[in-house]
């Protein structure tokens, strides 16, 4: 009885963790450390805070084989850049030298400007999982990121609301103090001029402000068929509140940005409808990302958003990179080089010749308490 | 559009009154700065977000809310400046006290509540916007102009028809007299902080119910456009606070409006740079309190 007991007890053991019995790589039994600046407190923590939570989430997943490393004891030390571009450059320095052999993050596009350069001098390899403004991965040869950036997102969503909703006329409002909110601003008013579009009125706002009362009522006033929105999640609730509020009934729509369980949840019923074009969808199909926010949501008590697929889809990266055998800074970024399509939370992603990411934008739209795909 | 933006501003202006108002008395009675002043905005917001959340109804959460900043702004002063007030240290090093006291406030909000923006739960927000011909306003923009004036109204009657008041004038006036004709000075200086925190977490409440939104940073925004509106409407100048207010409110609306929302900030405090090279003292000289 007890021998049939413990095979029973192996057995079960063996089908939990089918990946860590499948995954002996040429890695195997190395220890790998992965180092993570995310801004977890401060004006970013909206952001840093999931990050941290995917990557607590990521180590366990490691632990028992559910993302496979092929058996290295690959881990995620996540240290809390506080919002703050010194601090950000200071662990970029710290993780150059501490013996880390990749760096994930920092959390926003302008850190990522300033800190990353740092470890370009010094060979070292970075992955950003939520820069998405221009000009980041082209800091040096080897920064990636798994984040789709507004350029390859923005595009395709204004093909695919242009053929539905049929707007001739828009205006953009958007924040022009934040690399990634003012990157969404450009490409959008960039695109919309391509597609022949005509904008009517263009407005900016800073991050943190609550009131967008006044250039709301003025757009408001040239009635435009469409109000994009280049803006994160916190002000993006306001704007799409404030513009209903004000009687606005044309569509909205917005980037990345506005990709955040906040949107359907704080904006009030005027935010049904909203166009988002996103990088990731909380109820994709995908390999693994339905037990992702299943098991986020057990863990963490809400959904996960965006930041917090991307930074686990960036752990899921360097897992499968270090499976292949990556131990060393070196061998990771020659590792990502060579990555042929990663299966992650995202979909199967790979790098294009610029490093940034080749993966599918998905176009949504806000219904009753979630995101659906666009129709 | 100019009648809805003028509408915008006003309601604007009015929390940046009731906000600089409080800051401002304070000065006008001990001639520092009070630079936690923002710490406490953001603190009534959070307890009054806590109590409404905890099933409290509004208003007596909002009472609830301005009672503990107010004794929040008693607490300030015991450990921050009553200290120094007692060895006479001047008032850059009150000023550097209450930025101690404004991070340690901060941080104990963080603390407790985190990061997270949060949210009034069946906000007034969720009453319909009343239509007036051109112009849309909000249950809750109504609530907000309606309580900042009130409070206002409240502070310039203790202040001129109380017997709280008239200690308070001859404390600003001259503290030593003040206490020679029997004013009990340490405890006026205590209803003048309750008063000035009280009316400072009243504006933070209305602007967490205003725009829905209440996070532990939403001091940052309105520490610099208060301290510039005091500064504006002349330092400890009660009626020069609301004017002020007003005044930038209007100025950061308009300019939207009419110029560019890039330049905002830099109109608004353009035009207030040029109205003290006009009038150094601001818009109501130096010592308006005492006169009030």
């Amino acid at each position: 009885m007890r021998t049939f007991l413990s095979i029973a007890a192996i057995a079960a053991l063996a089908l939990t963790t089918p990946a860590f019995a499948a995954g002996k790589g040429p890695a195997a039994g190395k220890t790998v450390k992965a180092g993570v600046i995310a801004d977890v407190t401060g004006g970013a923590g909206v952001y840093g805070t999931p990050q941290k939570n995917a990557y607590e989430l990521a180590n366990d997943d490691i632990k028992s084989g559910l993302i496979d490393a092929g058996g290295a004891n690959l881990s995620f030390e996540v240290q809390d850049a506080a919002s703050d571009g010194n601090q950000v450059a200071t662990l970029m320095q710290k993780f150059t030298t501490d013996g880390s052999a990749v760096v994930l993050g920092p959390t926003l596009s302008g850190e990522a400007k300033k800190a990353d350069p740092i470890a370009v001098k010094a060979n070292f390899p970075v992955l950003g999982t939520s820069t998405t403004a221009d000009g980041i991965t082209s800091l040096g040869s080897c920064v990636y990121r798994v984040s789709l950036s507004e350029a390859q997102v923005i595009p395709t969503t204004i093909k695919k609301t242009l053929k539905s909703w049929k707007y001739k006329t828009a205006a953009i409002i958007y924040g022009d103090d934040n690399a990634f909110t003012k990157t969404n601003g450009d490409i959008f008013k960039e695109q919309l001029d391509k597609a022949g579009v005509q904008i009517v009125d263009t407005e900016t706002f800073h991050q943190k402000d609550v009131d967008f009362q006044a250039q709301l009522t003025k757009i408001n006033d040239k009635k435009p068929d469409l109000i994009v929105i280049g803006a994160l999640a916190p002000e993006g609730v306001k704007i799409i509140a404030q513009a209903r509020k004000l009687g606005y009934t044309g569509h909205l729509m917005g980037g990345n940005g506005l990709n955040s369980p906040t949107i359907y949840n704080d904006a009030g019923p005027g935010a049904a409808g909203t166009a988002v074009g996103a990088a990731w969808f909380i109820g994709a199909n995908y390999t693994g990302n339905k037990a992702f926010v299943e098991r986020y949501k057990k863990r963490f008590g809400g959904d996960p958003d965006q930041f917090a697929a991307q930074a686990y889809a960036g752990a899921q990266v360097i897992a499968a990179v270090v499976k292949n055998g990556a131990t060393t800074p070196a061998e990771i970024c020659s590792g990502l080089k060579a990555l042929p399509l990663a299966k992650t939370v995202l979909g199967p992603i790979g790098f294009d010749g610029n490093r940034d990411v080749k993966s599918a934008p998905v176009i949504l739209q806000i219904v009753k308490g979630g995101f659906a795909y666009f129709k | 559009m100019l009648l809805q933006q003028l509408v915008n501003g006003l309601v604007v202006g009015s929390v940046y009154a009731l906000f600089a108002v409080g800051y401002t008395l304070v000065f006008g009675v001990l001639d520092i700065l009070n630079l936690a002043h923002a710490a406490i905005f953001m603190i009534a917001a959070f307890a009054t977000y806590a109590l409404v959340a905890a099933g409290v109804p509004l208003w007596l959460a909002f009472l609830g809310g301005c009672l503990l900043a107010g004794l929040v702004g008693i607490a300030l002063d015991r450990v921050a400046f009553a200290p120094l007030r007692r060895r006479n240290a001047g008032t850059l090093i009150p000023l550097i006290s209450s930025i101690g006291v404004s991070i340690i406030i901060g941080a104990i909000a963080r603390g407790i509540w985190g990061i997270d923006e949060r949210h009034f739960p069946n906000a007034l927000g969720d009453a319909p916007p009343i239509h007036l011909g051109a112009i849309t306003v909000t249950t809750v923009e109504l609530v907000t102009f309606g309580a900042a004036l009130a409070l206002m109204l409240g502070l310039s009657y203790v202040l001129r028809a109380t017997a709280l008041g008239r200690n308070i004038r001859a404390v600003a006036e001259d503290r030593v007299a003040a206490v020679l004709l029997g004013v009990d000075l340490e405890k006026t200086i205590a209803m003048t902080f309750f008063i000035a925190s009280a009316l400072g977490g009243a504006a933070g409440i209305l602007t967490g119910l205003h725009y829905n939104s209440v996070t532990v940073d939403m001091g940052a925004g309105i520490e610099l456009k208060g301290l510039a509106v005091i500064i504006l409407g002349g330092m400890g100048s009660i009626t020069g606070a609301v004017v002020g207010g007003f005044i930038l409110g209007a100025v950061e609306t308009l300019s939207v409006a009419y110029i560019s929302s890039n330049w905002r900030d830099a109109i608004a405090f353009g035009v207030m740079f040029l109205i003290l090279v006009l009038r150094p003292r601001g818009l109501f000289g130096k010592r308006a309190l005492r006169a009030a």
